[in-house]
């Protein structure tokens, strides 16, 4: 659980910031809420109750706060009190933070009003207090009691963040030139503020930069084990080693935000105008904007004879639980559910060692995780220690089982020691299991073995030492290991995954974010830092440029050229089996193949054989022909979707001996058919409700054939893509 | 059997991107295997030097092919649920077909000598018992399996075939003849019976049907099994006719020997082949550019070779009130409206994300654009060292991949060039993986792995690359802060020796010796429920540490460490004044084995070996340590004395120094 936190964000509005400066495209007003939205939305984004911020507006022409009776805080307004913040709030926010026509309204006096509501929400509880201040330090600002409110602050633990429009800031690198006397002078009054009081002055211009560069949530650790490492059975031996540890992620996917599904409902416009009036409170749980959610509904089925359709909806409390083995369900009643459970106790026992260098890496399986004695155990974190530093001299890994927790399965995980100055830990990653591994088998790459059983070094898949000569050069060439920079400007690794963030989940946040705000604009542009390693570092490519164009040449690899079109018939050499025997021959002489229509029981074959046989085109029409008949009786007389998977297959061979055989101007031979099959499966002359079929025709690709030019374009009188998506769809 | 492990199936992707469903085009990946097993004299007759004692020699080798497919059948269910199989016995007296047929009386007259024991399905419960109590019960063999007089048409067997994978198993991607005879020339006086039979051979291969010859031979009678007799005509090459499997490298199945020669019996040699055609599968990505540099293009193909196998979810089964047949529920959903409960069609539903108590939401045009990080590809960036790479730095299995010569020629070369550079100077390379189209991007670590074969020259991890996603910032945990109490050397020397009595075989972790074990107990419950068969009392479990070995060969050495750690810690808190109360809950408690004064293991101190590095000796930097002088040391030698050390040895120099000035002062307070 992430802390409780309240932070109030104080803009200035006063009619200096409506100005533009220095050349920028607009106000610094707008400027200023370039920060200011993204961080509220970010905290929106968030969706907890327990993140809080509030808006106070300095320099308004309105007077609205607790201490509005004093003269000294006119001008400023509270627009939102410490609350979560909800969309209702962006939207009245947008209307309310503008460009007032008036410079009054002291920016410390706008500080204090900030302290007192955060007092009062927060009172003495366990928050996160913070204050954070944009302004162009243009308004008269009265400095005393000063001590007072960097004493307040300290004593609530308040944070105070100040940012100016153009502050000079010698360390990010800006001056402006040519400051007016007043705003030098409360400048340095809010830096000398922010120094007392320990908290951050900057310039605006940073932070806006800083935008782009995505902040990474921090999650508190949990451990995921709390237990004993232990080497041997404590209960079976007097000899067994433990030690009291605890066991943290260290990997853990942040998954990118998920779309919900949703309809617009029939009264949306209603809703709109109610949610919009609801600003003050919780959205109602019609609140989604004239969407509502929509849900997946279950139903299942049991195969009846007796039903129509030979199946029948059962009811959910009909069921019972169960497994399937193979086709036949083995149901478990409530009583013995716990018999498949595999019955296991916490644990983290240590089964051997493994040597490092031995150790390949493609088992890595699964989120890294780190183990660290238990802590405020100084005995355990020196008997730990005294592991990680053996296995580090040693050069070895330790296999160990885990069971996190009772009954939970046990997993093989590989230990590894990490020393740094002041931490020590084992990270563990999870290793696989017999069951894990598939034996899928290819050929070696560094050698071609022949059927006779040859070994062959020099073939044309195998690189050349001059390929491999060029490919060596530019591995080297291309080295990230210190091509980067760090803060001192002296080479270090480029792209280490500290500084690289996950491109779909920032790429949604930011749009995310911008939308709710701004809902007509478009999406502005992904974040720079979020595809910078798309692509090789420049500067390195162009410097290992020559290194690539030599592997290029050595590597002489060429696109393959697309299907040579035009032939037709006859041009494929019919397969044979091992022995070369000319079945062909017997295929024509045989009785059963010789008649003139095609057996349906053997349609497959047969057809394939009477195309790939055709020395004419008449034939391969015929053949096709005979084809769509055996197809058509197959759906007239299938039971329900029994022959549908035939079907399905009957076209797939169809079309692909269409495509491998014809010139394109005979992929008409198939569109036609396919076009005769929708029209008689929509008008219901292939049975009752035969619509199901086009979706497996659908999801089976087996759409209309386009013939292409060379660049993927449809041919001039052929099928064109918008036709051929819109006649997959039904009807 | 269950270490030919080809656990699982097609459908892999765990990545949850908002794909609508039927964009997603598929085509079954399940595999169909009909056993045809051939039951003629003398395949029924047992080898004659057979052992008594070994069960499995006195098998026939009709036997030996139904035990085969027996275990072949209960792995399957397990491994592949979704797949097929059927059992077809030829040359049999009796007569059999689908059941269907035989309503119309046909059955028999149509195949004859064909006897269809188990349709090509997913097996049942009953199926798996018919099966066993045919190969354990003699007299329901003696029934059936009785060799006809007159010879079985090969031609009409290979029909039979084509008709049960043409009405059972339509549209499969594959479909496999496991043939298993020990008659290398059957119709041997008829050539145009042989020549039928080519025939039907030719109309299976263009069924896309692939026939697996599982040829015996019989040492005893002098006999070997030539296939250029008659098979070569029937057998086409293995090339799969799915042009998304990958090649596999089969070689042709020696003939097995039906007598146990070198004591490997004809079961345990058919299981070892059977295993050997475990069913190829689909590649998860095909033909990925492969850009290894601008304008430098090949292609890949991509495999999931490690996936983490979980027992079955439960389903939902229905009890009819009046029988006691249980039957599987199928669920199918539909989308409704939350609000007026009506059902919604797909057109209609939009996608937003909630946000503030509302929705924010995009076209569908809006979304793919923002989505959109350009089109599949894996893309060098650069390469590091693999020494760069840290051991945590993983979120999921690895995917293999392997050059395709589809979309570029000279993929397969260039491929390999990478590969052996990588593999040489233990580098790795940098990239950008986009892996199927509107995928989440990823960095990826690519990682060069070696062919691995065991020592019978089976391969058992293929040559290749391996994709490995790294982890963003955005998915890396902080460490929580720990007070560390370093271990002094005499400790990490008495663990050292407890660490070097325990090492694996061969120094390595082999998966393969590893069953899961809850996955293992799941299914044989589950088994034993099926087939109603008493429940397994206890489980097995291999992944249990060897407590016995650990005890003889560490165990002294442990109390040994035990003691050293009392003494090192006292001296430690006398350092620290930190008087915590000496047994201040379960301090690395060694439970039990606290007392044992036995000093074994003090005499398995050593010297620890002065290791500074090449450049700086430790002489010399606690020198420049006690002068203050540290700041100039090179950085170089710094790092490298850091490294010696175990120590971290990046950063600024000044954070080098520290490191440094650290250990000395840490080391002062132990000496």
């Amino acid at each position: 659980m992430a802390s409780k936190e309240a932070t109030v964000y104080i803009v200035d509005c006063g009619a200096t910031m409506g100005g533009k400066s220095h050349d920028r495209s607009r106000t610094n007003l707008d400027w200023a809420l370039e920060y200011i939205w993204d961080r509220i939305t970010a905290t929106v984004a968030t969706g907890r109750k327990t993140a809080m911020a509030g808006i106070v507006a300095l320099r308004t022409n309105t007077t609205k706060n607790p201490l509005d009776t004093e003269d000294d805080y006119s001008n400023i307004t509270v627009l939102r009190e410490i609350g979560q913040v909800l969309m209702p709030h962006v939207r009245l926010l947008r209307e309310q933070l503008l460009v007032s026509s008036t410079e009054a309204g002291d920016a410390v006096s706008a500080i204090v009003v900030a302290m007192q509501m955060i007092e009062q929400t927060c009172k003495k509880l366990k928050y996160e207090r913070k204050i954070v201040l944009v302004t162009d330090a243009r308004g008269s600002i009265q400095t005393d009691g000063l001590e007072e409110i960097v004493r307040k602050l300290d004593e609530d633990g308040i944070e105070l963040v100040v940012l100016g429009v153009d502050f000079d800031d010698a360390e990010y690198g800006f001056k402006e030139e040519g400051k007016d006397g007043l705003k030098a002078e409360n400048e340095a009054v809010l830096k000398q503020l922010c120094g007392d009081c320990g908290g951050t002055f900057g310039t605006l211009g940073q932070a806006v930069e800083e935008l782009g560069i995505p902040r990474v949530k921090k999650t508190k650790a949990v451990p995921s084990y709390k237990g004993v490492l232990t080497l041997g059975s404590p209960e079976m031996f007097e000899t067994a080693l433990s030690v009291d540890v605890e066991r943290y992620p260290k990997t853990m996917l942040q998954a990118a935000p998920s779309a919900s599904k949703f309809i617009v409902r029939g009264d949306s416009q209603a809703v709109v105008g109610e949610s919009e009036a609801g600003a003050d409170g919780e959205a109602g749980d019609g609140g989604w904007g004239g969407l509502t959610a929509v849900k997946n509904a279950m139903t299942y089925q049991i195969v009846d004879k007796e039903a129509a359709g030979g199946k029948r909806d059962v009811d959910r409390d009909e069921l019972s639980k169960g497994y399937e083995y193979g086709r036949t369900a083995v149901h478990i009643s409530e009583s013995d559910r716990n018999v498949t459970l595999f019955e296991t106790t916490p644990g983290f026992d240590i089964i051997g060692f493994v040597d490092r260098t031995l150790y390949e890496r493609y088992l890595d399986t699964h989120r890294g995780s780190l183990m660290i004695a238990q802590r405020s155990n100084d005995k355990a974190s020196m008997a730990l220690s005294s592991f990680i530093h053996a296995l580090y001299e040693l050069d070895s890994y330790a296999v160990a089982r885990l069971v996190a927790k009772e009954n939970k399965d046990p997993r093989i995980v590989l230990l590894a020691p990490n020393i740094e100055p002041d931490f020590e830990c084992l990270y563990d990653i999870e290793l696989p299991f017999a069951e894990d591994m598939r034996s899928y088998r290819f050929p070696p790459l560094d050698r071609v073995v022949t059927v006779s059983g040859k070994e062959l070094k020099v073939h044309r898949n195998l690189p050349s030492d001059e390929l491999k000569d060029a490919m060596s050069d530019y591995v080297d060439s291309m080295d990230l290991s210190t091509f980067g920079k760090d803060d001192e400007g002296q080479s270090a690794e480029y792209m280490p995954m500290e500084e690289t963030y996950a491109p779909m989940l920032h790429r949604l946040h930011q749009v995310i974010k911008h939308r709710a705000v701004f809902p007509s604009g478009d999406p502005p542009p992904p974040y720079e830092i979020l595809t910078r390693y798309s692509h090789p570092p420049s500067e390195l490519i162009e410097q290992s440029q020559p290194a690539l164009d030599r592997l290029m040449e050595a590597a002489n690899v060429k696109k393959v050229p697309p299907k040579a079109r035009g032939k037709r018939y006859g041009r494929k050499e019919a397969p044979k089996p091992l022995s070369d025997l000319d079945v062909g021959a017997l295929l024509a002489h045989d009785p059963k193949h010789k008649r003139a229509r095609l057996d349906p029981r053997n349609a497959i074959p047969e057809f394939k054989q009477r195309v790939n046989d055709a020395s004419d085109m008449d034939t391969v029409k015929d053949a096709c022909k005979q084809m769509k008949g055996i197809i058509f009786d197959m759906i007239r007389h299938s039971t329900g979707s029994a022959k549908y998977d035939a079907v399905v297959e009957a076209l797939r061979v169809m079309r692909e001996e269409v495509v491998d055989l014809s010139a394109a101007e005979d992929y008409e031979i198939w569109n036609e058919v396919l076009r005769e099959l929708k029209t008689e499966l929509f008008a219901g002359k292939l049975g009752e409700g035969r619509e199901e079929l086009w979706y497996r025709v659908r999801v089976n690709r087996l759409g209309l054939l386009q013939a292409r030019n060379e660049k993927g374009k449809p041919l001039e009188g052929a099928v064109g893509d918008e036709e051929a998506r819109k006649f997959l769809l039904a009807r | 059997m269950s270490e030919s492990s080809n656990y699982g199936h097609g459908e892999e992707d765990d990545d949850d991107e908002e794909e609508v469903a039927d964009e997603a085009g598929y085509k079954t990946s399940k595999d169909a295997v009909l056993f045809a097993i051939d039951v003629s004299e003398s395949m029924l007759t047992k080898p004659e030097d057979s052992n008594p004692k070994k069960r499995d020699t006195m098998l026939s080798p009709t036997v030996a092919a139904l035990k085969c497919a027996y275990a072949l059948m209960q792995q399957r269910i397990i491994s592949n649920p979704n797949d097929m199989m059927g059992i077809l016995l030829f040359g049999t007296e009796k007569s059999k077909f689908q059941a269907g047929d035989a309503e119309t009386g046909r059955g028999g007259l149509q195949y004859p000598h064909c006897y269809l024991l188990t349709d090509l399905d997913v097996p049942a419960a009953a199926d798996v018992k018919q099966l066993r109590s045919l190969v354990e019960d003699d007299d329901e063999a003696a029934d059936l399996l009785v060799a006809s007089k007159e010879e079985v048409s090969m031609a009409n067997v290979l029909f039979c075939a084509n008709q049960i994978f043409t009405t059972k198993a339509p549209n499969f991607s594959s479909r496999r003849l496991f043939l298993v005879t020990d008659n290398d020339y059957p119709h041997a006086s008829s050539r145009d019976a042989r020549n039928s039979a080519a025939v039907r051979a030719k109309d299976l291969y263009d069924l896309g049907v692939t026939i697996e010859l599982f040829p015996i031979s019989h040492p005893d009678r002098g006999y070997t099994f030539d296939r250029s007799k008659f098979y070569n005509d029937i057998v086409y090459s293995a090339t799969p006719s799915d042009p998304d499997a990958p090649m596999p490298l089969t070689v042709d199945i020696k003939p097995a020997s039906s007598t146990a020669k070198d004591g490997i019996s004809l079961l345990q040699s058919l299981l070892s082949s059977v295993a050997s055609r475990s069913a190829p599968r689909r590649a998860l990505v095909n033909n990925l550019p492969f850009e290894i540099g601008p304008g430098l293009k090949i292609s890949v193909k991509c495999f999931i070779l490690f996936k983490r196998q979980e027992p079955k979810r439960t389903s939902y089964i229905y009890l009819p009130p009046d029988s006691d047949k249980p039957q599987i529920a199928v669920g199918s959903s539909t989308l409704v409206a939350d609000d007026t409960a009506r059902s919604v069609e797909k057109v209609e539903v939009r996608r937003a994300y909630k946000f503030g108590g509302e929705t924010i939401s995009f076209t569908v045009e809006e979304l793919a654009k923002i989505k959109h990080f350009g089109d599949p590809v894996l893309r060098i960036i650069g390469f590091k060292p693999m020494s760069m790479l840290p051991i945590w730095a993983n979120l999921k299995p690895l995917t293999f991949c392997y050059p395709s010569e589809e979309e570029f020629i000279g993929s397969t070369r260039v491929f390999s060039a990478l590969h052996q550079k990588l593999l040489k100077d233990k580098k790795m390379a940098l990239a950008w993986y986009i892996p199927r189209k509107n995928a989440t991007p990823a960095l990826a670590a690519i990682i060069p792995g070696a062919e691995s074969r065991s020592e019978e020259g089976e391969q058992q991890v293929p040559p290749g690359l391996w994709i490995k996603p790294l982890p963003f910032a955005d998915d890396i945990r902080q460490a929580p802060d720990i007070n560390l109490v370093t271990a002094p050397d005499p400790l990490t020397d008495a663990m050292r020796v407890i660490v070097q009595q325990l090492q694996l075989p061969k120094a390595i972790y082999d998966p393969r010796k590893y069953p899961n074990p809850s996955l293992q107990w799941f299914y044989r419950i589950l088994q034993a429920l099926a087939l109603e068969e008493d429940l397994p009392e206890a489980a097995e479990d291999k992944t249990l540490p060897r407590w016995k070995q650990i005890h003889k060969r560490a165990g002294g050495y442990v109390v040994g460490w035990g003691e050293v750690l009392d003494e090192q810690f006292r001296e430690w808190q006398r350092g620290h004044e930190k008087h915590i109360k000496p047994t201040a809950n379960g301090a690395a408690k060694r439970t039990k084995a606290e007392p044992a004064s036995s000093g074994g293991g003090a005499g398995a101190k050593k010297v620890k070996a002065e290791d500074g590095g090449e450049g700086v000796t430790d002489a010399d930097m606690r020198d420049a340590y006690a002068k203050d002088a540290l700041s100039k040391s090179l950085v170089a030698d710094l790092k490298a004395w850091l490294v010696g050390k175990g120590l971290k040895g990046v950063g600024k120099k000044a954070e080098l120094v520290d490191a440094v000035t650290k250990y000395f002062e840490t080391k002062m307070d132990v000496d």
